[in-house]
C-alpha cells in the first residue's frame, strides 16, 4: 500500500481520500491483527522473555539473579559449546546436501502425472509426516546391534566380519543418523522443488530440445534458473531445521558415543533442563539465533534474483 | 512479566475457578516409571475408598526431574509426586516444596520410618520428604540358563571371579545366549549397580562428604578391568556399549542373559509381566565377597502451592498401612515403615527377604550435583566409564579415570 504525496492545491477531494485511505488502512490492519498477534505472543514476546534471561542467573527451581552481559562472557570460553556449534555445521552440510540432492533427485523424478507417478510421490512423502521422536524410535529399534535389522543384515551381506554396533562409533553412528533424517525428510524437499519444476511452461522444454539441447544443457539452463526461488526456499529452510537438530541426536545416540554427537540445541537444552542454568542456555539460544539469521541473510543474497539487485 | 507472575496468576486462577476445601478432593499425583508397578495399584486403593481421587501419572525416569522444574517453573505442578530421594534436598533448597513436619511428626509411627529416606528428606530440621518407596540395587541371575548350564539354580554368584565363571558357562549355550548385562551408557544405572562393587570392595566414588571425587583408585580399576574383559570375550551383547538406560531391565527378562545386577523394582516387575521367568535374587558382590547396595528409592513430597493436603494426607496414611506396604513389596518397591516390615514382607519368598536386607544396609552416595555429575546422559560420570569399560586396551584405564575425576571435581568445585 504505497501512498505518494500529492499537493494539496484541491482541499476537500484530498481529505476525503486521504479520510477513506485512513480508512483503508486500519481495516488491513485489523485483517492482519491475527496475525500479528500470533507472531507477538508466539515469537516476540518468547523472544524478548529470553533476551532477559539470558541477563540473568537464572536456576530453574529458585530466584534469579542480574547477571548482565556474565554469561556471554562465559560463553566466549566454552569450548563445549563452540563444539557442539562445530558439529553441529557439520551435520547440517552433510544432511543439506543430502536432503537437496535427494529431494531434487525425486522431484525430477516424479513431476508429470500418471497413477503410477501419484503412487511413488505418497510413498516417498509419507515418512515426512510422522513425527521425528517417533521416527528416531523407529531407528533406534533398527540399529539396535542385538534385536534390530541393520547390523545383521550388514553382516549377512558381507559387509562387516561380525555383527557390528553401528551406534558405537562416531562415523557410522554420525550417517546412520544423517541418512534417517534424508529417509524422512527428503519428501518435504521434494514437494517444494517439484512445485518450482511443474511451473516451468512445457513449451520452454520444447524449444529448446528442438534447438537440440541435451538433457544437461536443458537442466542447468532452463530448470536449474527458473527454480531457483522454491530452491532458495527450500535451501534455507534446511539449513535452519538442520542447525536446529535436537531429537534424533538426543533419542537414537543420546549425544554419543563418548558425546561427539552434541548439536547446539542438545548443549542448550543440557545447561537449561540437566544443569538447570537456564539464564546461560538462554545465552547460547541469542547467539544460536544469530548465527541463524546471519545464515538466512547470506544464502538469499546468494539466491538473489539478479534483477533484484 | 516473568513465570513466576505467570503460576501466581495461574494458580489464583485456579482459585477462583474451584472452590477450596470440599469435601472430596481430586489431586494430581506423579510417579517415575520406576514405580509404575506399585504405584497404579495403590492409587486404585485409594479411589476405592471412595472418599479422595488421586490422579496418577507415570513419568518416564530419565525425564523426570526435568518435566517436574518445568512445571513448577509454569505453574503446573503436580500435587504431590513421588519423588527419587537424591532430588529432595536440592527441590527442597528451592523453595518448591511444601513443609510437611507437623504432619509427619503426628504419626504414631514416625520413628519407624526408614532413616536413609528421611536423612534425605529433612533440610534444616524440617521435613520436605516422607519415606515412600525403598529399591535396593541387587544381583538378578536366570535360574533356567543356570539349570541348562550344568550350574548350581540355587546359588547365586558371590565374588566377581564366579560371576565371571558362571557367565562364561552360560555364554556358551549358544549364540543367542550371554553371560552378563549391564546398561553401559546408563549414568544412573550404572551408578545403582557399579558403585555398590566399588563400595563392596573397600573404596567409593567420593570421598569428604561428596566434596572429592575419587574414580581415579586400585579398586575402580580392577572393577573397570573386570567389566572390560567380559565386554572383550563376548560375555556381554554389544548393545550394553549404547543402552542409556531403555534396556535396563528388558534385556534380562529376555531370559537369555546369565547374571545382570538391576534392583529390586525388578522382581516386582518380572514375576507380574514375565511369570514364567525363574530367577534369583542375591546381593551385589565385592570383588573377594562382601558385599554392598544402593539404597535408593522415593520421598514422598508435596509442591508448595497445593491445597490438596487432606487428600494428600489420607493417602499417605493409606500407603502407611499395612495394607498400603503390602502392595509395595508385593509389586517390587521395599516396604519404608521398619515396625510392620515383617508383616508387610510375609508370605513372600525370599528374593524380597534378600532385597530388603539388601536396603536395609545399604547406603545411598549422595551429591547435590547428582544430576550433572550422575545421571545426565553426557555427564562425566558415565561417560568415563563407558569411555573405560569398552576401551581398546587396558593401558588407557588409568588416564580415562584421571581424566574423569579431573572433570567431576572441576564440576564440584565450580558450583561451590
Amino acid at each position: 500500500m504505497s501512498l505518494t504525496y500529492q499537493q494539496p492545491d484541491i482541499k476537500k477531494p484530498v481529505s476525503k481520500r486521504r479520510k477513506k485511505s485512513n480508512r483503508a488502512q486500519w481495516i488491513g490492519l485489523l485483517y492482519i491483527m491475527p496475525a500479528i498477534a500470533l507472531v507477538v505472543v508466539f515469537f516476540v514476546i518468547p523472544l524478548g522473555m529470553t533476551m532477559w534471561m539470558s541477563l540473568h542467573k537464572w536456576p530453574l527451581l529458585g530466584v534469579q539473579s542480574w547477571v548482565g552481559l556474565a554469561n556471554y562472557e562465559q560463553l566466549l570460553s566454552d569450548n563445549g559449546f563452540w563444539q557442539a556449534l562445530w558439529f553441529t555445521i557439520q551435520y547440517t552440510v552433510a544432511a543439506t546436501v543430502g536432503l537437496i540432492g535427494v529431494g531434487l533427485a525425486l522431484a525430477l523424478m516424479v513431476q508429470s502425472q500418471g497413477r503410477a507417478i501419484a503412487f511413488y510421490r505418497t510413498a516417498y512423502f509419507i515418512p515426512v509426516v510422522t513425527g521425528f521422536a517417533s521416527a528416531s524410535l523407529l531407528w533406534v529399534w533398527l540399529s539396535n546391534v542385538d534385536s534390530g535389522l541393520f547390523s545383521p543384515l550388514l553382516q549377512n551381506l558381507g559387509l562387516t566380519d561380525e555383527r557390528t554396533n553401528l551406534l558405537a562409533t562416531y562415523g557410522p553412528a554420525f550417517w546412520l543418523v544423517t541418512i534417517m533424517v534424508v529417509w524422512k525428510m527428503a519428501g518435504f524437499y521434494m514437494v517444494i522443488l517439484m512445485s518450482g519444476l511443474q511451473s516451468i511452461p512445457a513449451d520452454y522444454q520444447e524449444a529448446a530440445r528442438i534447438d537440440g539441447a541435451k538433457a544437461w544443457q536443458r537442466f542447468r539452463y532452463i530448470t536449474a534458473p527458473l527454480i531457483k526461488r522454491p530452491f532458495a526456499l527450500a535451501l534455507i529452510m534446511c539449513v535452519a531445521l538442520s542447525m536446529l537438530a535436537f531429537d534424533q541426536f538426543y533419542i537414537i545416540l543420546n549425544g554419543g558415543p563418548q558425546n561427539s554427537t552434541i548439536t547446539a540445541v542438545y548443549k542448550i537444552f543440557n545447561e537449561s533442563f540437566v544443569s538447570f542454568r537456564l539464564g546461560y542456555g538462554a545465552a547460547m539460544s541469542m547467539v544460536l539465533l544469530l548465527i541463524l539469521v546471519a545464515l538466512s541473510i547470506v544464502q538469499l543474497r546468494l539466491l538473489r534474483d539478479r534483477e533484484d539487485s | 512479566m516473568t513465570i513466576k507472575n505467570l503460576a501466581i496468576s495461574a494458580t489464583l486462577a485456579t482459585f477462583i475457578v474451584i472452590p477450596t476445601a470440599t469435601l472430596a478432593d481430586t489431586f494430581s499425583l506423579w510417579v517415575r516409571s520406576d514405580g509404575s508397578e506399585f504405584m497404579p495399584k495403590l492409587v486404585e486403593a485409594f479411589n476405592a475408598q471412595g472418599e479422595h481421587e488421586a490422579r496418577l501419572q507415570i513419568v518416564p525416569v530419565t525425564e523426570m526431574v526435568q518435566k517436574y522444574g518445568i512445571a513448577a517453573a509454569g505453574g503446573s505442578a503436580p500435587d504431590a509426586l513421588s519423588l527419587d530421594l537424591i532430588y529432595v534436598p536440592s527441590f527442597a533448597n528451592s523453595g518448591q516444596l511444601k513443609d510437611i513436619t507437623e504432619f509427619s511428626k503426628s504419626l504414631p509411627y514416625f520413628d519407624s520410618l526408614s532413616q536413609a529416606h528421611l536423612e534425605l528428606g529433612t533440610l534444616d530440621n524440617k521435613i520436605y520428604g516422607l519415606p515412600f518407596s525403598g529399591d535396593a540395587s541387587v544381583l538378578l541371575w536366570n535360574k533356567d540358563l543356570y539349570r541348562e548350564a550344568g550350574l548350581d539354580p540355587e546359588a547365586g554368584p558371590t565374588t566377581w571371579a564366579e560371576i565371571r565363571e558362571h557367565a562364561e558357562a552360560i555364554n556358551a549355550l549358544g549364540d543367542e545366549t550371554y553371560g552378563y548385562y549391564f546398561s553401559g551408557n546408563c549414568g544412573a544405572c550404572q551408578v545403582f549397580t557399579f558403585t555398590p562393587m566399588i563400595k563392596a570392595s573397600g573404596s567409593d566414588i567420593f570421598a569428604d562428604n561428596g566434596q572429592t571425587a575419587t574414580l581415579d583408585t586400585p579398586v575402580m580399576r580392577s572393577a573397570i578391568e573386570f567389566y572390560r574383559n567380559m565386554v572383550k570375550d563376548g560375555l556381554v551383547p554389544a548393545g550394553s556399549q549404547t543402552d542409556g538406560g531403555q534396556n535396563f531391565f528388558a534385556t534380562f527378562a529376555s531370559g537369555n542373559i546369565g547374571i545382570s545386577p538391576i534392583g529390586s523394582f525388578a522382581i516386582g516387575a518380572l514375576n507380574n509381566q514375565y511369570p514364567d521367568l525363574d530367577f534369583g535374587v542375591t546381593f551385589i558382590p565385592g570383588q573377594n565377597g562382601d558385599w554392598s547396595s544402593f539404597a535408593g528409592g522415593d520421598n514422598f513430597v508435596v509442591s508448595v502451592g497445593t491445597e490438596k493436603m487432606e487428600a494428600i494426607e489420607a493417602f499417605i496414611e493409606l500407603a502407611y498401612s499395612l495394607e498400603g506396604q503390602k502392595i509395595l513389596a508385593t509389586n517390587g518397591a521395599l516396604p519404608v515403615r521398619g515396625d510392620i516390615a515383617e508383616d508387610a514382607l510375609e508370605g513372600l519368598d525370599s528374593r524380597y527377604i534378600t532385597s530388603f536386607k539388601a536396603m536395609e544396609n545399604g547406603s545411598t552416595p549422595y551429591s547435590i550435583y547428582f544430576n550433572d555429575l550422575i545421571n545426565s546422559r553426557n555427564g562425566p560420570w558415565i561417560t568415563t566409564l563407558n569411555r573405560a569399560i569398552f576401551s581398546d586396551s587396558a593401558e588407557e584405564i588409568q588416564n580415562i579415570l584421571k581424566d574423569g575425576e579431573k572433570e567431576m571435581q572441576s564440576i564440584i568445585d565450580a558450583a561451590n
